[in-house]
């Protein structure tokens, strides 16, 4: 059997994944031994656009209408969709308010060149196409981006954290910034697999993972207010990455 | 009529391209196209705390995220009215150095060095010269594991907030990129050797304005608030406040990328503008760099930003070793965050990201939530100049066959190092 081909792609967004992929410098060399990289802009300037991949790992989140169709013709020459980063997965920063008006920013931002431009509400890569796999984080992390290739190239799919971020802060025996201080951490509804990263420097958790599966944000709504904060503060806080509510 | 078309330009960060618009010979018209989406970020922070600021900002651009983090916090912190301790701006410079060492090397070796070759890509390079990658990749590792100690992660740094950072860095953390910086000193010489090997790229020369932070007698990417252009012999000075009589921008059709003159006249930002601006970058180190690699300064060649990068490159590593050689001396005190007292007022931060000047300047109310907000890049700034040399490129050159013309301009653009998810991210007039 030859080498699985595979297509790195950059939707809108800041290109951190693909930069968390090109940042395995240990593994680099040995990734490209076993894989077959046949479309990779960010990385070559020698790429088949138009051949059948077995996998596509795509970052980034819909805004553009150009974005939508290039996300489409991916799907259709793809065996497996991978949406790569918190942006792919859930709308990312892009996606914090999805309400606001557009026409409005972008006349304030560009004046009035702004009406021409291509742009529109961020969209996760799920609201568009089929996505086999989710693998989140603003970027992506390192081993998990690796185990997925390590279980592609076996046939299975890996399984990554699905409870919260506060399960693995308690391994680490942080103090709880969120009971023990008072402060916004979203810990308890995002998910794991970061190792709780701001918790261990004592920075509370903003989300960048996105959300668990079975989030409650309302318990931690009024618990908060209890402490005498403001709904309107922890509900940006909680949109930062993911809309609320959104659910894949 | 005939038209020269680059539909996406690859090896850089984000999404654009070049169209050139010939008349027999004649350069009618030449675009830099930006089609990134618009992301609208300097919309959507409004109304967001002051804390919650960086993490949102730093995620217009991975490669650039570090700045991007630190820029806002200096913006922020100058309208509240916080003085952070000498410490602080310690780990921030010797951040943005591992940033800058991180990126460079990315740059050199992944995306620009494969032209010179006549390759498509680093891992087409591996394939005859490992050596070569394997060393780019190490000095990039480099650049990440200073990133990841000080900042906490190597993209988009969560350890640098408002009035200090979550936690300094501990002595063994140190000793490690001690050890690991001396142990790159062969390869910074290797990397001279290589860029100095590579074929000569002088396709392309026209004078040039150059723009960067006032840096005098050292060599700073975080400190400093006076930008500073030089321009055909002639400097002038414009503090950090005063930004807009700098960049002036004004929104083109064409691209997500408002355009910036000085005077009506483009200007370059970046490794290259660095050295000319400020004589004092060049230290015994980095001037010896740059006889090996000939460049002579000030460059009419925008090619020469490559050779620029590597005498960076050569002097981040060693000043890098300074100051952590100073932090493992002095110790690091644990001395937590300056509190913050949300305040209204504007503020502006300037530092030099590793792709040239970044600003960032933010407006809060009383609550310390944001009422306005501007951000002008790097790339943004560099737009109208890299059109000018894609104009100059096709002029200049004697093989007037559309591969050739194509294959230039592609490696002027890429000389520039765009980010192209930053270059959308601009003004709130």
């Amino acid at each position: 059997m030859g080498k699985p081909t595979v297509g790195i792609f950059g939707l809108t967004g800041c290109a951190g994944d693909q930069l968390a992929i090109l940042n395995c410098e240990d593994e680099l060399l040995d990734l490209v031994a076993f894989i077959d990289i046949r479309d990779f802009l960010m990385g070559s300037s020698g790429n088949d656009t138009g051949c059948a991949l077995d996998v596509a790992l795509v970052e980034g989140a819909v805004l553009t209408n150009r974005d939508a169709e290039m996300l489409r013709a991916i799907r259709q020459r793809s065996g497996l969709l991978v949406a790569l980063g918190t942006c792919a997965v859930w709308g990312g920063v892009a996606a914090l308010d999805r309400n606001a008006d557009r026409a409005r920013l972008l006349e304030e931002i560009y004046g009035e060149t702004g009406h021409g431009y291509d742009s529109m509400p961020a969209r996760a890569l799920h609201e568009l196409v089929k996505v086999d796999l989710r693998i989140t984080g603003c970027p992506i992390e390192k081993d998990q981006f690796l185990a997925a290739i390590a279980g592609l190239l076996n046939g299975d799919l890996p399984v990554y954290p699905d409870y919260a971020l506060c399960t693995e802060c308690r391994m680490r025996e942080n103090n709880c910034l969120l009971i023990e201080r008072g402060e916004v951490c979203c810990g308890p509804l995002t998910v794991a697999g970061c190792g709780a990263r701001c918790p261990e420097l004592r920075i509370a958790c903003i989300g960048c993972r996105g959300p668990l599966d079975d989030a409650n944000p309302n318990s931690m709504l009024e618990m908060l207010e209890k402490k005498g904060i403001g709904r309107r503060q922890v509900e940006d806080k909680l949109r930062t990455f993911a809309p609320i509510g959104a659910r894949q | 009529m005939s038209t020269i078309v680059i539909d996406h330009l690859a090896r850089v960060e984000g999404h654009g391209g070049i169209t050139v618009e010939l008349e027999g010979d004649a350069v009618k018209n030449v675009r830099f196209d930006v089609f990134e989406g618009a992301r609208l970020l300097e919309g959507l922070v409004r109304g967001r705390r002051y804390d919650e600021i960086a993490p949102i900002v730093s995620r217009i651009c991975s490669i650039c995220s570090p700045a991007h983090s630190l820029t806002s916090l200096k913006a922020t912190e100058n309208a509240l009215g916080v003085q952070v301790s000498p410490q602080t701006e310690f780990l921030r410079e010797l951040l943005l150095r591992g940033e800058s060492i991180q990126s460079h090397a990315l740059h050199l070796f992944f995306l620009a060095v494969p032209d010179y070759l006549d390759r498509p890509s680093a891992i087409a390079v591996a394939a005859e010269h490992p050596a070569a990658v394997m060393l780019g990749l190490r000095l990039k590792r480099l650049g990440n594991l200073i990133q990841e100690t000080i900042g906490g992660r190597a993209i988009h740094p969560v350890n640098a907030v408002p009035g200090g950072f979550g936690r300094v860095p501990r002595i063994d953390q140190l000793i490690a990129i001690r050890g690991a910086l001396i142990e790159a000193i062969p390869d910074a010489d290797a990397m001279l050797d290589l860029i100095a090997s590579l074929p000569d790229a002088g396709f392309c020369h026209t004078p040039t304005a150059y723009a960067a932070l006032h840096s005098p007698d050292s060599d700073r990417y975080y400190a400093g608030d006076q930008l500073m252009i030089a321009s055909n012999g002639d400097r002038a000075t414009v503090p950090a406040a005063d930004y807009r009589s700098l960049t002036n921008e004004k929104p083109v059709a064409h691209s997500h990328a408002k355009h910036s003159t000085f005077h009506g006249s483009p200007f370059m930002v970046g490794s290259l503008a660095r050295l000319t601006v400020n004589p004092g970058r060049l230290t015994e180190r980095s001037a010896t760099a740059a006889g090996r690699l000939k460049l002579s300064i000030p460059s009419d060649n925008p090619m020469d930003n490559n050779k620029a990068q590597a005498v960076e490159l050569v002097n981040d590593l060693g000043l890098a070793l300074d100051m952590v050689e100073r932090l493992i001396h002095d110790g690091v005190k644990d001395e937590g965050c300056v509190p913050v007292t949300p305040r209204a007022g504007t503020g502006v931060g300037v530092t030099e990201a590793p792709r040239g000047l970044l600003v960032h300047s933010y407006t809060y109310d009383e609550q310390g939530c944001v009422v306005s907000a501007d951000v002008i890049t790097p790339t943004a700034m560099n737009a109208a100049s890299l059109e000018q040399h894609l104009r100059k490129t096709v002029e200049q050159s004697a093989e007037r066959d559309e591969p050739t013309l194509k294959k230039k301009l592609q490696m002027i653009a890429r000389a520039y190092d765009p980010c192209i998810s930053c270059s959308v991210h601009l003004i709130r007039r």
